[in-house]
């Protein structure tokens, strides 16, 4: 990987993104944030360990590609991305970048509560790089797009999350950029929702623009790019076609296994406490939990939050659950709040709220570990992030193994006769 | 001297690039102030009217205690109007200041996940103070008209004044801004040494009052006090100078050594804060 790296297009085509041995160094404090106060009073500096998110990448992508950034939590995709975006400087090394550059890394970052849909859509427009013109011209299609018109005037802080996330897509896909650089954002939402994010790309793509995307929805990543870049500790593994990289991820998660929570940094597994994880009640209706519980069965899981610092108008908060079984290599089911695009906000300090899980436990005999984990919708903080909070057996039906009850039926068509099984079994 | 002039080789150096940015991020930093002013007034019920009642609530307060309890003595002047001259520079001042410390660190999410030129967050907050300050300088106006008269001669001289006092704040805001970036701490220590520093402004008392006895020994420390300089700027085309016996001389156009020393401390705290926060801002979207 020590050369420029050649696109697959071919060199005659200009780069619209160049990356030259880019390294990205994070400092983990042990005491977050450092003060004044102990810099003084201990006269030295705050400890902290480094941690290397980008160890010397070298990419090349030609105007008019599209590009998927994939790679395992941690891998240092979205640290690339923000370098790409000039969010985060280079350590190490270059990122030149040739024309305008935009960045979808959060819809409606910087809406502000108390402002109108209306206000918004100048001031998230002008964050985003638009101008005052470029915003009057698109207004009505970003109105239309996300469906507010009867809302134009009122407080985005009544706004119902769906509509909060359409806005600020409809705001994010207006912004015409010769760059496009996505980070999963265009994974929340409906189906729907995710088509008409797709086929926006798709225009963006079509007309020649460079498109990035950072995402762990493979399908995206097929329908959209057409070279794909897999990451891994900080280092590019591979870079090629589509295909080829996505076998090529496969077998990476397998050999290297071990299901990784999505948000935890390495630095801080369990959480930084800015709100915690209170009170997690479990409830199987109809069933006795001391007894295994039935495969199908309809649970309940009441998660309190409580939050410690005062984190209103940090953003949303993230309250997610994962069901993993401690012998297979990634999570039976995961999700989150954030990614069904539902707005938590965040409680005053000492207040909780809940947040209630229904769900079916449609999954054969075992053993299956339940993870809860609190952090921020926005940004990548874990609050707190509690492993195997409960543990729950399943019992299934008597003869099928492994995690999905398919409900396979077998007809057996042997001109030679059916030998009937044995009765005691 | 030596420092200055790296300081100062470093600012040219990096001023044209970063200065187009900013003048290209126009829209956005008055889309910001508007909202910091639509903010304020959305969510109160008088709306602007604070802007009038609270510089006069507070003179009311400070009239009554300096001037009436404790005598400060102004000859045949008038302490109300001399007080709210000096009251008006430090209120925006110390607001400006106060909320650009948080900027950066309150904006957390957006400097994370958004490039934009990071100077605007300070920048914004500082310029919404100067609007405020326009409003409650008029909304004040009939008390100056009153009691020290008619003097459109000056208006050049306002408004020079304000662009240095403008000037000065930014610098100041957004060295607090990148400062506490590293240090979170110092958004508690501020309110100490705001306290401090507004009394070693005179605003509540004349800076005659330190020519003679044992005041006279802090005079050095007040007049090192940038703040000092801008409030006498304001006293001198607002109030006129303050004498403690006898007729105080009405508003006039200042002397040179304040314009000199106003426009020496906007230019160097403009470049060193520009510089430090300049050079802090790119790892900001790291340390928030």
């Amino acid at each position: 990987m020590g050369e420029e790296p050649q696109s697959p297009q071919g060199p005659h085509r200009s780069p619209a993104i160049l990356v030259t041995d880019l390294h990205e160094v994070f400092r983990i404090y042990k005491e977050r944030p450092p003060s004044l106060k102990e810099r003084l009073y201990r006269f030295r500096r705050a400890e902290y360990t480094e941690f290397h998110a980008l160890d010397g990448v070298n990419v090349r992508i030609d105007q008019g590609e599209s590009v998927g950034l994939i790679g395992r939590n941690g891998s240092g995709k979205s640290t690339l991305l923000k370098c790409m975006a000039r969010i985060l400087p280079a350590d190490q090394g270059r990122v030149e970048t040739s024309g305008r550059v935009a960045t979808l890394l959060e819809l409606g970052a910087g809406f502000q509560q108390d402002l109108s849909g209306r206000e918004n859509i100048y001031l998230n427009g002008s964050i985003l790089g638009l101008s005052r013109k470029q915003i009057d011209a698109a207004f009505d299609a970003i109105v239309d797009f996300a469906g507010v018109r009867d809302f134009l005037d009122t407080a985005i802080r009544n706004y119902s999350s769906g509509m909060y996330v359409r806005l600020g897509f409809a705001i994010a896909v207006h912004v015409d950029p010769d760059i496009l650089l996505v980070d999963e954002v265009l994974s929340v939402g409906d189906v729907a929702f995710q088509e008409r994010s797709l086929a926006r790309m798709r225009s963006f793509k079509e007309r020649g623009k460079t498109v990035v995307l950072v995402s762990h929805d493979l399908g995206a990543v097929r329908s959209l790019c057409d070279r794909a870049i897999v990451l891994d500790h900080g280092r590019v593994t591979f870079d090629g076609e589509v295909e080829q990289a996505i076998t090529f991820y496969n077998r990476l998660m397998r050999t290297r296994g071990r299901f990784t929570p999505a948000v935890a940094t390495p630095a801080n597994p369990s959480g930084d406490g800015r709100a915690r994880i209170g009170e997690l009640r479990f409830d199987v209706p109809g069933h006795d939990l001391a007894e295994p519980v039935p495969s199908g069965a309809k649970a309940t899981l009441d998660v309190e939050v409580i939050a410690v610092d005062d984190l209103v108008g940090h953003g949303s908060l993230a309250v997610g659950v994962a069901l993993r079984r401690p012998d297979l290599p990634s999570p039976v089911y995961e999700t989150r709040t954030s990614w069904q695009a539902q707005y938590v906000a965040p409680p005053p300090p000492n207040a909780s709220l809940r947040v209630r899980f229904d769900f079916e436990f449609n999954v054969l005999t075992g053993t299956y570990l339940v993870d809860v984990l609190l952090g921020n919708a926005e940004t990548d903080e874990v609050h707190e992030h509690r492993l195997s909070a409960l543990e729950v057996v399943v019992h299934g039906a008597q003869y099928e193994v492994g995690v999905a009850p398919l409900g396979v039926q077998m007809s057996i068509d042997n001109p030679d006769g059916v030998w009937p099984a044995p009765a005691d079994g | 001297m030596e420092w200055a002039a790296l300081i100062l080789g470093r600012a040219m150096a990096i001023a044209p690039a970063k200065l187009g940015e900013l003048w290209e991020s126009r829209e956005l930093l008055t889309n910001l102030v508007g909202k910091e002013l639509k903010l304020r007034y959305k969510s109160s019920v008088l709306g602007f009217l604070w802007s009038l009642l609270t510089p006069l609530l507070m003179t009311g307060v400070f009239t009554v205690v300096f001037a009436i309890f404790l005598r400060i003595p102004l000859g045949e002047g008038n302490f109300a109007t001399f007080f709210l001259a000096g009251y008006l520079v430090w209120t925006f001042f110390s607001n400006s200041v106060n909320s650009s410390v948080g900027a950066i660190v309150g904006n957390g999410a957006l400097v994370k996940k958004v490039y934009f030129p990071r100077e605007v967050l300070p920048l914004s907050l500082v310029l919404s103070q100067a609007v405020h300050f326009l409003l409650a300088l008029l909304a004040t106006s009939p008390l100056f008209l009153y009691y020290r008269g008619f003097h459109p001669e000056l208006l050049p001289a306002i408004a020079l004044g304000l662009v240095l006092l403008v000037g000065f704040t930014a610098g100041v805001s957004m060295l607090f801004a990148a400062v506490n970036v590293s240090f979170r701490d110092l958004q508690e220590l501020t309110q100490v040494l705001f306290l401090a520093w507004f009394y070693s402004t005179p605003v509540i008392y004349p800076l005659i009052f330190l020519s003679e006895g044992t005041a006279r020994y802090f005079l050095p420390l007040v007049l090192a006090n940038p703040l000092t300089w801008y409030v006498e700027f304001f006293h001198q085309v607002l109030y006129g100078i303050p004498a403690i016996q006898g007729a105080n001389p009405l508003p006039t156009w200042p002397d040179l050594r304040t314009w000199a020393v106003c426009a020496v401390w906007a230019a160097v705290a403009l470049t060193a804060g520009y510089t430090l926060f300049h050079r802090r801002a790119v790892s900001f979207a790291k340390e928030v």
